[in-house]
């Protein structure tokens, strides 16, 4: 693929974070480009999610910057809240607001962040609640939605503000079986219309069809990456291949 | 005179009595939410030199008797030259001792909402005041109404206390009343029922204002999703 003339949207220089003695990230740098699709792969404990909220910066580096686009999010004078709406992210939780309807929760953002009119807020979460399919459970509270629902309107509420990037942790780990394949479509639709993701998931199957590039992540460090056909088939380290191997056996 | 005689007399003077104590009441419910509230959302969310004042505060009013309290106000204040009346007294002892217990009650439920709602709440761009505002508080409220209600019952009794300074709450009236008839165990016994009454009235109302506000789904939730 031709990447020459698309622009780096997430730029990530040589980025570290400990918790106490322990060093979850020793030194990530890596760029993602104008619809992209990244799959990070990787033990438990290696700081996929640690690296992708250094991303938005709900966790701060200890070293190493981080840009989207032109701005740099580790500069301290970046205004992080402004620039965090550019950056959507769907959680393993869901973290759906459990006071507010699927509608609620997908047009607070608009009305409070993007200080957007109720009404036109509520057509364009309306827009965005027909696109992940739940346009007709617009009124359900998060607590009267199945796990997949939840996670639908979770990206629903991610993709109202119009982000420039989605960041996925997990999205589809605390959902039972048969309730993962309708959140994978949506991100498969997602990601087939262009948009920039970088996703941790073991779903090798979603990898295989629509990744760019899978990243095999351990100990806190990038092992290796490339495309899936070269990761799942033919990965120049044997750890790679083992650890895919696993799991694409379990899926 | 027969019981019956006495309480025509009798329950007119409660009455009386008991307007104060609903007012005493309410103001220092509202005093100690006015307080309560922001001190537990800054023993939640402040920084550390914040969270340790609010803790000594909310420790030393909730380890120290509410008597103490309401006396070192009313009688320990004017040695500095600050006299208070009977009812400021009242008010600021009891709505102060009363913050501290409710701001621990908020500070449970502020702490029963998932912190990856922030977290969800920050990633769609909100600052943290936004946050609180709009996700935490909404739902802290909800989840206080429990606790909270007892300390409307807690209240309700404990303005009790007050006659000792002269403020004419129902328990004082109740004095007077016993002064003039000499029938302590009429009055108190009508006393103590029309506590019963007006506790049972009040958990009714704040049972349904907690059953109405109740999220739909919420608990469903919490059962299956542990």
């Amino acid at each position: 693929m031709d990447n020459h003339n698309l622009k780096t949207i997430v730029k990530l220089e040589d980025i570290h974070k400990a918790y106490g003695d322990v060093e979850v990230l020793k030194g990530i740098t890596m760029e993602v480009t104008e619809g992209e699709v990244v799959v990070l792969v990787g033990p438990s404990g290696t700081g996929k999610s640690t690296l992708l909220r250094c991303i938005n910066q709900l966790t701060i580096p200890d070293r190493g910057r981080v840009w989207l686009e032109e701005i740099e999010l580790t500069d301290h004078k970046t205004d992080i809240d402004a620039a965090r709406r550019h950056i959507g992210m769907v959680f393993q939780d869901f973290n759906l607001f459990n006071h507010l309807t699927a509608l609620g929760n997908v047009t607070l953002g608009l009305t409070r962040v993007l200080g957007m009119h109720k009404e036109e807020a509520h057509q364009k979460a309306m827009q965005e609640l027909e696109r992940v399919g739940l346009e007709d459970k617009w009124m359900n509270y998060p607590g009267q939605l199945s796990g997949g629902q939840k996670q639908r309107v979770a990206i629903a509420r991610s993709l109202a503000m119009d982000p420039v990037v989605m960041l996925f942790d997990e999205p589809t780990s605390a959902l039972d079986p048969e309730l993962i394949g309708e959140v994978l479509l949506v991100m498969k639709d997602l990601a087939l219309g262009g948009m920039t993701m970088v996703c941790v998931t073991h779903e090798i199957g979603f990898a295989r069809e629509v990744a760019s590039r899978i990243v095999f992540m351990e100990h806190g460090v990038i092992a290796e990456s490339g495309t899936p056909e070269k990761m799942l088939k033919n990965p120049d380290l044997p750890r790679t291949k083992q650890f895919l191997g696993k799991i694409s056996d379990l899926h | 005179m027969t019981f019956l005689a006495y309480l025509q007399i009798a329950i007119p003077k409660l009455a009386e009595g008991l307007l104060i104590t609903f007012r005493v009441s309410l103001i220092c419910l509202g005093i100690g939410v006015l307080i309560g509230f922001p001190a537990a959302l800054a023993r939640v969310y402040g920084p550390k030199w914040l969270r340790i004042i609010v803790t000594g505060y909310i420790e030393i009013l909730r380890g120290t008797p509410v008597l103490v309290q309401l006396f070192l106000v009313y009688y320990g204040l004017p040695q500095f030259g600050l006299t208070l009346t009977a009812f400021s007294s009242a008010y600021i002892a009891l709505g102060f001792n009363s913050s501290a217990y409710q701001a621990e009650y908020f500070r449970g439920a502020i702490q029963a909402i998932s912190g990856g709602q922030m977290m969800a709440a920050r990633s769609i761009g909100m600052s943290r005041i936004q946050a609180i505002r709009y996700v935490i508080i909404p739902q802290a409220f909800r989840f206080a109404i429990p606790a909270w209600s007892n300390e409307v019952v807690a209240m309700i009794k404990i303005t009790s206390i007050v006659y000792l300074i002269a403020v004419p709450e129902m328990l004082y009236v109740a004095k007077e009343l016993m002064a003039k008839y000499f029938n302590p165990f009429q009055t108190y016994i009508t006393v103590g029922v029309i506590y019963l009454l007006v506790i049972a009235i009040m958990s009714i109302i704040l049972n349904r204002l907690e059953k109405r506000l109740t999220i739909p789904g919420l608990d469903l939730a919490k059962r299956s999703s542990a």
